[in-house]
């Protein structure tokens, strides 16, 4: 599990490495059943508080992402990936209001919107397409 | 109930014709990493130095692990690790003499951590004191301060002499040896970004005062940046909670504490606005310039209307 913490930034260090978990967990490279390195180990590896640590990994577990067996450390929760979707929607939407804000403010209708984001999607689609059709 | 390894209430000190604090008043609870944040001047040192009974206190009362170190200074000094800002140290003796020096004062000394921390800062233990660069010096200063395995260290700007390797190595060994130890750690630093992944709390001098004191996470969900327009910004004037004020074109970006009682306030009244996260540098000047700054803008604002006679 490879994290970094950007010092400085404004977002808080606990959520930002509560987002790498959970965009790990998400993404696959951390399954069910895998271990985190124990507190400890990820504040020294990290340079960052032992509590703030804790409170990640306690707040990952209360998300469903994780889970703590008792006197064998953190793992990755069952169904992690469906809770890490869950995780990461509710910051999409944060994210879509902001943007939403931006396009007001620029004086987008909200057919424009609509439209810019149908855009977007589908741009993202395409080279997929392409990718499968290559072999 | 909590223990308290620091206390300071409404200390009073002065130089001359200078008021270094004024009812400076302070908690740090034992096992915590404590960061003590002011731009220079602030009387972080001067602080500091009342704590060890280096310094006498004008008013006020002090406890340094339930000790009034101007009581007893040396009970302070034998529990608790000390690096001075400007640390001076025997010249002619090598840094290895001086740590063999040093251990019979202390009962609790590890010679074998002296040697631990000597190799992680790398400090030349064969080279002569007056020899050392400053930032040698300040290292030779760390390791004199933890090797005694202290309950409380408090350690004034130990960055200062330490590069970015250095001070990463530095902040691991105060989270595997001091905070995984339970023990406490007050110290003082101008690197804010270094601070906020280490300190569970931070207190913020400004002009001899605490203006604030919070843990760390706590406090960058307390104080965010809230955009208005200029008409919506009227009803802040006078509100206690609004830090800075900054102006650009008909935007006004308020820095407020209390973050989350305003924006519920904006959306009862339906009013437009936007929330920006800050980092701690800017929650930092948002406290220690902030309210000079308003001021200023207030003076310009009535030079304004004044000028083109709308009052």
């Amino acid at each position: 599990m490879i994290l970094r913490v950007e010092k400085g930034s404004a977002v808080p260090i606990s959520s930002q490495i509560a987002q790498q978990i959970a965009m790990l967990c998400a993404s696959g490279k951390l399954t069910s059943g895998d271990r985190l390195p124990s507190v400890r180990e990820l504040a020294r590896e990290l340079a960052v508080n032992q509590n703030t640590i804790l409170r990640v990994y306690e707040r990952l577990v209360r998300e469903g992402l994780l889970e703590m067996r008792h006197g064998q450390g953190t793992f990755v929760a069952a169904d992690s990936q469906s809770a890490s979707l869950a995780s990461h929607r509710e910051r999409l939407v944060d994210e879509l209001r902001q943007l939403a804000r931006q396009g007001i403010a620029l004086g987008l209708s909200a057919d424009e919107f609509h439209a810019l984001l149908s855009e977007a999607i589908a741009q993202l689609q395409a080279p997929s397409v392409t990718e499968a059709e290559v072999p | 109930m909590r223990e308290i390894a620091i206390e300071l209430q409404a200390v009073d000190k002065s130089f001359r014709n200078t008021q270094v604090l004024r009812g400076m008043t302070l908690q740090v609870e034992r096992g915590k990493t404590f960061a003590f944040l002011g731009r220079n001047g602030a009387g972080k040192t001067t602080a500091i130095r009342m704590l060890l009974g280096l310094l006498k206190r004008d008013d006020g009362a002090i406890r340094v692990l339930g000790i009034d170190p101007e009581m007893d200074p040396v009970a302070v000094r034998a529990s608790v690790g000390y690096l001075a800002e400007d640390q001076t140290m025997y010249g002619w003796m090598r840094c290895e003499e001086l740590l063999r020096f040093i251990a019979p004062f202390y009962p609790t000394w590890d010679h074998q951590l002296a040697l631990e921390y000597s190799r992680d800062f790398e400090v030349p233990l064969q080279t002569k004191i007056k020899h050392l660069s400053k930032g040698q010096n300040v290292r030779l200063g760390l390791v004199l301060a933890l090797a005694h395995r202290p309950e409380l260290v408090i350690l004034d700007d130990p960055a200062l002499g330490l590069d970015p390797i250095m001070r990463k190595q530095f902040n691991r060994d105060l989270i595997t040896h001091l905070q995984g130890e339970g023990r406490t750690v007050f110290y003082s630093s101008h690197l804010l970004y270094e601070v906020e992944p280490v300190a569970d709390e931070v207190a913020i001098l400004d002009e001899g005062q605490i203006v604030r004191q919070s843990e760390t996470e706590a406090l960058r969900s307390d104080v965010k940046q809230i955009i208005l327009s200029r008409e919506q910004t009227e009803r802040f004037a006078d509100d206690a909670r609004v830090l800075s004020r900054h102006a650009s074109g008909c935007d006004v970006a308020l820095t407020v504490a209390g973050a989350q009682s305003v924006v519920d306030q904006l959306q009862r009244e339906g009013m437009e606005h936007q929330v920006v996260d800050l980092n701690l540098d800017d929650i930092f000047e948002a406290y220690v310039i902030g309210r000079d700054e308003s001021q200023q803008e207030t003076i310009a604002a009535d030079y304004q209307s004044a000028g083109t006679g709308d009052v």
